[in-house]
């Protein structure tokens, strides 16, 4: 047991620094440690064994051991493990060393425990606000347990700005966003400019808040939250669904029956064609190739038909409960697969034939928006962005999850790091995906769709699940709870780190690069902000307040 | 009776240019969507899209509302007045009031009316479209200018009825001539400000640059003098490389020319839908390229080939 072999490593290493361990199953590991413990523990995991940072999470667990609690995620992708650090905190004294500066990664994700949870990484290099609203009241924080999750801040300050850094000396601002016909959704960088030259930038996202962990762990129950678990994303939601799932799958040890396996990748690999050719389209698009945007749409168009089919919905395919599928793929269903599998595939190869030949487009993706192994590396890259800078990963492959170890596929790789690169990887990809679906059509075998649960579920298990969206690894963690509900579940989107990883891509490189490269990593900027309770918004205006536009939208209403 | 003439002629100039333009528009649109495998608007929506805009709220976001009041009338009425100078199928009607230098000055304002439209409106997209705008400006304005200096060599005059009738083929076929026409056909989408070499406005960079913040009345009119601009440098084109046949006697010769303008409108269609935009340095170097054989060829042309 590899798993076994890691903590004994980390035993011999730090001896009774580890606490205690877990290990569920052969590719888990949950370690806890002492507060004072994290830092080390994670710097020798992720510089010493070369783990990959996924994640950190933070939770209030006072109603149950009295303690706040932190973990730090990490992957181990060769050995095909995923692993915890966890560490208890004492109610009164809710600081813990920040590992930020030994694992740049995870920047965001403890700015985002200082501000959801309240939890202080002490030592953190960049302490700004980031998930909360701009006029949220400071000390509020909507994720401990006595906050209710419809709970209305006294002090909320609607005209109170966010304080944005200066820009370097002889740089203009350019605003980029929140509003800007390449952003699908709202995201705002600022970018310093030099003449057309890009030298720096600020990020300010979290512009959407729905409230969907909060909602979770309070409102919904385990079968409930799949359905919403799916409207994270427009366009990888079944990857939510289907990684909330496994989550809690993985938690109470509850296997899903073969077919339903089946059925589960073969819709993940429906989403990944869909949304590769929607982002190969919209790649053309922002560098002005419009007819191969539309193009790319015509050829995607009968995918969405045949999900619609399936599902009855061309999105937001409701597919998973815990323990099994909510769709039977008949003979009719895997006949209209087929062809429209043949179809694409044809039409597919000649795109992929003229654009490889292209000179044109490949001037503006050549050398662009490069993210080389470092960096991939530091921040936690993943996904294509990884792939097409070499770094061999895949969680399909590595973490093996649904039917996918029993097919037969490449992980792609490019090794240009920059926008062509990960162009031809997606591009490449789809044929993967086509070949996938087809072994699953061949492979699948009848039988139930649906794991019977006789008990309960059992409480305060720890389950990790990772999916390989289309744009990267997406992340799920969560501690069952009482009352048919999860007592923390925590999302990590794969934009939530590829973004992350964006400021250094467009650094040093023309202004008209700036959104091919960001639209590079395939951003999924609904994914990223995930988080916060109520309808609340900031950005009034001069001419509308805030009230007023309340207002006007409850006159509308009623 | 002399001066109703060119006046007269003047005036159907306009109309023609008025008239045919949003119908070019709405051929390019076609084209582009039928290369796209979609539908397409019918080829009469530019007239409504103008019609529309022309009706809506005259907003004045901008810094200088009266600055962009002003550009707006002054690029239409620049690319008007060019079409008064250009022989559209009849000789050029203000032939007598101006010289091929004058045309060069005409260009170069309605280039310098956008700049004025995008410095009026400050906001920093526009600025950066007009920064680029300008840049292109630079590069591309001798590239027109030496074809016509070229023509005038070759003629040994700079009236507007000499140069503007395939004058830069002079007598015979003289080799400027053929390298300016393939440096023309080389830049012509830049003079158009159509992909690949919309860079000034290019939308999913910087939503329309210079344009960012005209909206309604204000809109329509510049649109209207870009969809005039694709017909005045078709005109000018046909006049200075493809000048056969516009002899003719009145009806052939004056079907000729639009026949070829609606030409030069599908390639340059056809260009547009199958190139991805340059970014502002690739551009930049593309053009100093081109202006480099330009100049070869006007010293070619001032030794006679």
């Amino acid at each position: 047991m590899i798993a076994r072999e890691r903590l004994n490593q980390l035993v011999k290493k730090f001896g009774d620094g580890i606490r205690r361990a877990d290990l569920p199953a052969d590719n888990r590991l949950f370690v806890y440690v002492e507060p004072s413990g994290v830092k080390p523990v994670c710097e020798y995991l992720f510089r010493n064994l070369d783990a990959r940072y996924v994640t950190s999470i933070g939770t209030d667990d006072r109603p149950f051991s009295g303690k706040f609690m932190v973990a730090h995620n990490f992957a181990f992708d060769r050995d095909g493990i995923l692993c915890g650090v966890l560490a208890h905190l004492p109610a009164d004294n809710t600081k813990v060393d920040s590992i930020s500066d030994v694992v740049p990664a995870a920047n965001w994700a403890e700015r985002e425990i200082r501000d959801l949870v309240g939890i202080e990484p002490v030592g953190h290099p960049y302490l700004k606000r980031l998930v909360l609203s701009d006029g949220w009241p400071d000390g509020v924080h909507p994720l401990r347990k006595d906050v209710a999750w419809d709970f209305v801040p006294e002090g909320y300050d609607g005209e109170r700005g966010f304080k944005f850094d200066d820009p370097p000396a002889g740089c203009t601002v350019v605003p980029f966003g929140p509003f800007h016909p390449t952003l699908d959704e709202p995201a705002h960088f600022r970018l310093y400019v030099e003449g057309e030259m890009v030298r720096g930038c600020e990020y300010r996202g979290f512009m959407a808040h729905r409230g969907i962990e909060k909602l979770a762990e309070s409102v919904l129950t385990y079968n409930d939250i799949p359905m919403l678990a799916e409207r994270i994303c427009g366009i990888c939601g079944c990857v939510h669904n289907v990684c909330y799932a496994q989550a809690v799958e993985s938690a109470v040890a509850l296997p899903p029956p073969p077919r339903a396996e089946y059925i589960r990748t073969i819709m993940l690999e429906i989403e990944r064609l869909h949304s590769h050719l929607l982002w190969f389209g919209l790649a053309c698009h922002i560098v002005g190739f419009d007819t191969l945007f539309m193009q790319s749409f015509r050829i995607r168009e009968p995918v969405m038909w045949i999900a619609e089919k399936i599902s009855g919905n061309r999105k937001t395919y409701a597919l998973c409960l815990i323990g099994g599928v909510r769709w039977e793929i008949t003979p009719e269903l895997k006949a209209a697969l087929r062809a429209v599998l043949d179809k694409l595939e044809a039409e597919w190869r000649r795109v992929i034939a003229a654009v490889s030949k292209d000179r044109n487009i490949q001037k503006r993706t050549r050398g662009i928006g490069v993210a080389d192994k470092k960096l991939v590396k530091e921040v936690g890259l993943i996904g294509p962005v990884a792939r097409a800078a070499g770094v061999d990963i895949d969680c399909r492959r590595d973490h093996p999850y649904a039917a996918y170890d029993r097919v037969d596929f490449d992980v792609i790789t490019e090794n240009g790091c920059d926008v062509w690169s990960r162009l031809l990887v997606r591009a490449k990809e789809v044929f993967e995906s086509i070949k996938i679906i087809r072994q699953c059509l061949e492979k699948m075998e009848p039988g139930p769709l649906q794991t019977e649960i006789r008990d309960e579920l059992p409480v305060g298990r720890l389950g990790l699940a990772a999916v390989e969206a289309p744009r990267g690894e997406s992340h799920h963690f969560i501690v069952t709870g009482q009352n048919n509900r999860p007592r923390r579940w925590r999302v990590r989107a794969p934009t939530y780190q590829n973004l992350q990883g964006v400021p250094a891509m467009i650094k040093d490189q023309q202004l008209a690069d700036m959104t091919i490269s960001l639209g590079s990593i395939d951003p999924c900027f609904s994914c990223t902000d995930r988080l916060e309770t109520m309808d609340l918004k900031s950005g009034a205006t001069k001419v509308w307040t805030q009230e007023e536009l309340l207002k006007l939208v409850r006159a509308r209403a009623t | 009776m002399k001066t109703i003439w060119p006046i007269l002629g003047g005036l159907v100039n306009v109309a023609m240019v008025l008239l045919v333009a949003p119908f070019c528009e709405g051929v390019l649109r076609k084209v582009t969507a039928r290369i796209q495998s979609r539908q397409g608007p019918p080829l009469r929506q530019p007239y409504f899209d103008l019609l529309k805009l022309l009706g809506k709220e005259d907003i004045e976001s901008g810094e200088a509302p009266r600055m962009q009041r002003f550009a707006v009338y002054l690029s239409l009425a620049t690319v008007l007045t060019v079409a008064c100078l250009v022989p559209m199928g009849f000789a050029a009607p203000l032939n007598g009031a101006g010289d091929v230098v004058l045309l060069i000055y005409l260009l170069t304002l309605s280039g310098i009316c956008t700049l004025l439209a995008g410095l009026a409106a400050g906001s920093t997209y526009s600025l950066l479209g007009i920064s680029r705008e300008m840049m292109t400006m630079i590069a591309l304005e001798p590239l027109l200018a030496v074809a016509i200096v070229i023509g005038a060599v070759h003629t040994q005059s700079f009236r507007l009825d000499t140069v503007l009738n395939g004058s830069v083929y002079g007598a015979g076929f003289p080799l400027s001539g053929l390298v300016m026409l393939g440096v023309m056909l080389l830049s012509f989408q830049a003079f158009v400000q159509r992909v690949p070499f919309d860079i000034a406005a290019a939308e999913t960079e910087l939503m329309d640059g210079p344009l960012v913040e005209y909206s309604g009345p204000k809109l329509a009119l510049f649109k209207y003098a870009q969809m005039v601009r694709l017909v005045i440098y078709s005109g000018l084109f046909v006049a200075l490389f493809v000048p056969w046949g516009s002899g003719l006697v009145f009806p052939l010769g004056w079907l000729l020319f639009w026949a070829k303008v609606f030409c030069l409108v599908l390639l340059v269609t056809v260009v547009a839908a199958t190139h991805a935009r340059y970014r502002i340095d690739q551009a930049i170097r593309y053009f100093a390229a081109l202006l480099v054989v330009s100049l070869v060829a006007l010293i070619l042309a001032s030794y006679g080939r």
